[in-house]
C-alpha cells in the first residue's frame, strides 16, 4: 500500500507517516487538497489529538507534488527541485519517497539520459548515517528501504543506458559504505555496461538526431554497409521538371548496382517495393528498395559451377588419362553481394514523404544520374500498404514519416510482408 | 523479478493487513514448478483420452527408439569437422518447421501489450514478427513490459525422455537472418537439475543491418554470458555446449522502441572456426564471499 504512494510527496512526514500507515485504504480512495493553510492545520490537527477519527479532511494529510506542479519542465528546474528539497530541513525526511517521486517524473523533464540528475538525486541521501558498523547489519541490508531506493535508482540508469562513473561510486560509499547492496549493483553495472555499449558493429549516435532527413541519411547509410562502395546521396525531388512534392530523397546505389541495372533485361520489369521499416535506435523510417525477381538462368548455372566435394561417385583418376577439365576453373560471371536469392536487389531510398509521387521523382533521378538503361525498362509499385499519391498530409512526428496502414487496398499487386 | 514480485503479491494476499510486505520478498531459492508462477493450467484429457493418444504415439515413439538403438550400434559419429562448414541446426526451409517452436509474448499472461507471430515468409524464411509494446496494465506489481520471443521445444529421446543437444565440436553460431535493424537477443538456455539452473540462459546480441539484404551472423559461443530470470549472474563461465536445451530470439521495447518489429531467418546453424582459440570472453575474477547474487 504504501508502494503505491510512492509519486506522491508527503510533506508532512512523522505524524503523516504513522497516519498513513494505519488509514491506507481510505487515503488511497481521495483526493488531496494541496492548499498550503491546511497542511498548518492539518498538523496542528494531528498533533493535538492522534484519536481523531478518519474521515474527516481537516485530519487529511497535505500531499503536493512539487514534479506534477512545476511550471517549466527543463533540467534546471529539476535539479532546483531537488536542491530546495535537500536544504529545507536538516534531517530530510521522506527522501526516501522524493527519489521515487523524481525518478518517475525524469521523463516530464527530459532528463532520464542525464548522469548529473541522478548523482543530485544520491546526494539527497544523508552521508554517513545508512553505512553498517557491525557484521549483521552489513548482511541484513541495513536500511532496506533507502538501499532499494537507490538500486531502484541505477536500475532505472540501467534501463536509460545512462553509464555512472567513479565520482557516483565515491558518493555511494559515503552513503553506505562498502558493504552496501548498492554499491553492489554499481560494480555490476560498471563491469557490464561498458562491455555492452559499443558492442554494435553498426554504430549510432547519441543519441539519435531528430531530423528525418538525417535519420534517413543513418538508416541508408547503414543498409549500404553491405557494399562498401555504395554512394548514399541526397536528391530534391524538385530537380525533377514534372514532380508534385517537394521533398529530399535519400538514394543509396553502388557501382556494381548500377552495372547489374546496366546488363539487366530491357523486357523484365523493375518493382519498387515498400514501404519497409528499419530502426535506428528508437527511431523509425520506411525505406523503399528498387528490385528485379531472382535471374534463376544465373542463379542456376552457379549451382553447377560448384563442386560437390562430398560426391564421392565421380572421381577423375589421374593415371588413367588426362584430367578431365573441371568445370569451375572457367572464367564465368562472379555471384554480386545485390543478387539474393530471392531478387536482384538494385537501389534503397527513404524519401521525405513516402509517396508515389516522391518514388516516381527518384526513379529519374536515378536515370539521370547515370543509370539511362531505367528508362527503358518498365517500372512497376508493389507496396505492402497503401500509400498516398502526392504528398497530401503534413509530415507526421519524426520517428513515423510515412503513414503506414494494415490494410492493402491500392490497386497495384500486393507481396506479403517483409521486414 | 517480475515473478517475485507476483509471488510476493500473492503472498500478501493471503496474509492479514497488519503483514503486508511493502517491499519485494526475495525468495532466491526453491521454485515449485518450471515456470515459477507462469504455468497456465489447461484442463486435463480424460484417462480414456489418455490411454488412446499414448497408443497411438507409441508407434512413433518405437519408430524413434528403433532409430537410436540404430545408431547406437552403429557407433559412426562424425568426427571430422572441416572448418569453413556449416551444419544447419534450425532450417526454416525445412517441412513443417514452425511446429517445432513456440511463440510468447507478455501479452499471453495479460501483463502487457505485445503480439507476435512465426510464419514463413515470401523468401521461404521464418519471419518472426508483431509489435512490441510496453504499456502494460498499471496494477502496481509489474514495472516494465514489452516483449516477444521465440524458442525451440525441449530436444527430446523417444518415450518423450528429455534430452540435450551436444553441440561440443562447434565453437561458432552461424546464422542467416534479414533484420530490421533491432538488435535481438539470442538465448540458449542450459536449463539443469536443479531449480537454481532451471532458469539459467546464456544470452549474446544480435545487431541486425536491416535493409533487403540477407546478413550472415557468426557469433562464438564463448562470448555468451550467462543470466538467469533476465539478471546477469555474478559468477559467469563458458557455456556447456552439451547441456543446451532449448534455442530462442526474444525482442523488446526497451528504450521506446515500441513498435512493429520483423526478424527473417533462413537457418541456425553451428560451425567450427579452428582460429577461434577464446574460451571465455570475459573476466572471471573471483568475487568476495557473500557477494555473489545478493
Amino acid at each position: 500500500m504504501i508502494r503505491k504512494l510512492h509519486g506522491i510527496l508527503r510533506l508532512h512526514s512523522t505524524v503523516n507517516q504513522t497516519r498513513i500507515r494505519q488509514r491506507a485504504p481510505t487515503l488511497l480512495a481521495r483526493n488531496y487538497a494541496t492548499d498550503e493553510a491546511n497542511e498548518n492545520a492539518n498538523t496542528d490537527d494531528a498533533k493535538s489529538s492522534k484519536k481523531n477519527n478518519a474521515g474527516t479532511s481537516r485530519s487529511l494529510p497535505a500531499i503536493r507534488n512539487p514534479f506534477t506542479a512545476a511550471q517549466e519542465k527543463t533540467k534546471n528546474s529539476y535539479l532546483t527541485m531537488v536542491e530546495i528539497f535537500a536544504e529545507r530541513d536538516v534531517h530530510r525526511r521522506n527522501h526516501v519517497e522524493f527519489i521515487y517521486a523524481a525518478l518517475k517524473h525524469m521523463p516530464d523533464f527530459g532528463v532520464e539520459h542525464d548522469l548529473e540528475v541522478y548523482k543530485a538525486l544520491i546526494d539527497v541521501m544523508p552521508k554517513g548515517k545508512f553505512i553498517p558498523t557491525n557484521l549483521f547489519q552489513a548482511e541484513f541490508m541495513h536500511y532496506p528501504k533507502q538501499q532499494q531506493c537507490i538500486i531502484d535508482l541505477l536500475e532505472q540508469m540501467e534501463d536509460y543506458g545512462v553509464m555512472p562513473d567513479y565520482e557516483m561510486e565515491a558518493m555511494l560509499l559515503n552513503v553506505f559504505g562498502n558493504k552496501g547492496h548498492p554499491l553492489r549493483k554499481y560494480w555490476r553495472m560498471m563491469y557490464w555496461m561498458p562491455k555492452f555499449k559499443n558492442l554494435s558493429p553498426w554504430p549510432l549516435p547519441d543519441p539519435v538526431p531528430d531530423d528525418t532527413l538525417e535519420i534517413a541519411k543513418l538508416a541508408v547509410e547503414r543498409m549500404c554497409t553491405v557494399d562498401l562502395r555504395s554512394k548514399v546521396e541526397v536528391f530534391q525531388a524538385s530537380e525533377v521538371k514534372d514532380s508534385l512534392d517537394d521533398t529530399w530523397i535519400v538514394s543509396g546505389m553502388s557501382p556494381e548496382q548500377s552495372k547489374l541495372l546496366r546488363e539487366h533485361s530491357r523486357q523484365k520489369a523493375l518493382y519498387i517495393e515498400g514501404p519497409f521499416n528499419i530502426w535506428i535506435r528508437n527511431r523509425r523510417i520506411n525505406y523503399f528498395t528498387l528490385r528485379a525477381d531472382a535471374d534463376a538462368e544465373f542463379l542456376a548455372q552457379l549451382d553447377e559451377r560448384e563442386v560437390d566435394e562430398d560426391d564421392v561417385t565421380q572421381i577423375g583418376v589421374p593415371f588413367f588419362g588426362r584430367a578431365p577439365p573441371r568445370r569451375h576453373n572457367q572464367l564465368g560471371k562472379l555471384r554480386s553481394v545485390h543478387h539474393q536469392d530471392d531478387g536482384t536487389i538494385f537501389a534503397i531510398c527513404a524519401t521525405g514523404t513516402s509517396t508515389k509521387d516522391s518514388l516516381l521523382s527518384w526513379i529519374r533521378l536515378l536515370e539521370a544520374h547515370g543509370n539511362a538503361s531505367l528508362g527503358e525498362i518498365p517500372v512497376l509499385f508493389r507496396f505492402t500498404s497503401s500509400l498516398p499519391d502526392k504528398a497530401e498530409q503534413i509530415e507526421g512526428p519524426s520517428n513515423m514519416p510515412a503513414h503506414t496502414r494494415a490494410t492493402t487496398s491500392n490497386k497495384e499487386q500486393s507481396d506479403s510482408s517483409r521486414p | 523479478m517480475q515473478s517475485l514480485l507476483r509471488q510476493s503479491h500473492r503472498l500478501s494476499c493471503c496474509l492479514p493487513s497488519a503483514q503486508i510486505h511493502t517491499t519485494a520478498v526475495h525468495r532466491t531459492f526453491w521454485e515449485r514448478e518450471k515456470k515459477s508462477g507462469y504455468k497456465t493450467k489447461l484442463p486435463e484429457p480424460s484417462k480414456k483420452q489418455l490411454i488412446i493418444d499414448g497408443l497411438r504415439d507409441l508407434k512413433k515413439e518405437i519408430k524413434l527408439w528403433r532409430q537410436e538403438v540404430k545408431e547406437q550400434l552403429e557407433s559412426d559419429p562424425i568426427l571430422v569437422f572441416r572448418p569453413g562448414e556449416t551444419d544447419i541446426v534450425f532450417d526454416f526451409k525445412a517441412p513443417d518447421v514452425l511446429d517445432k517452436w513456440t511463440v510468447t509474448t507478455d501479452a499471453d499472461h495479460g501483463e502487457g501489450r505485445s503480439s507476435a507471430t512465426l510464419e514463413l515468409s515470401a523468401a521461404g524464411a521464418g519471419l518472426f514478427h508483431g509489435e512490441v509494446n510496453s504499456q502494460h496494465t498499471k496494477d502496481g506489481i509489474i514495472k516494465r513490459t514489452g516483449y516477444a520471443n521465440i524458442r525451440t521445444k525441449r530436444v527430446r529421446k523417444s518415450f518423450k525422455r528429455e534430452a540435450t543437444y551436444d553441440w561440443t565440436q562447434y565453437n561458432m553460431l552461424v546464422m542467416k537472418v534479414r533484420g530490421d535493424g533491432r538488435s535481438y537477443l539470442i538465448n540458449l538456455h542450459t536449463e539443469g537439475y536443479f531449480d537454481l539452473m532451471w532458469n539459467d540462459i546464456y544470452h549474446y546480441v544480435l545487431y541486425t543491418r536491416g535493409g533487403p539484404h540477407w546478413q550472415i551472423a557468426k557469433i562464438p559461443f564463448s562470448k555468451f554470458f550467462l543470466s538467469s530470470k533476465g539478471r546477469v549472474q555474478d559468477r559467469q563461465s563458458a557455456i556447456q555446449l552439451n547441456c543446451v536445451t532449448h534455442f530462442g530470439f526474444s525482442v523488446a521495447a526497451k528504450k521506446g522502441m515500441d513498435g512493429p518489429f520483423g526478424l527473417e531467418i533462413d537457418y541456425v546453424g553451428l560451425e567450427y572456426d579452428p582460429s577461434h582459440r577464446e574460451e571465455f570472453a570475459y573476466e572471471m575474477y573471483k568475487t568476495p564471499k557473500y557477494i555473489v547474487a545478493t
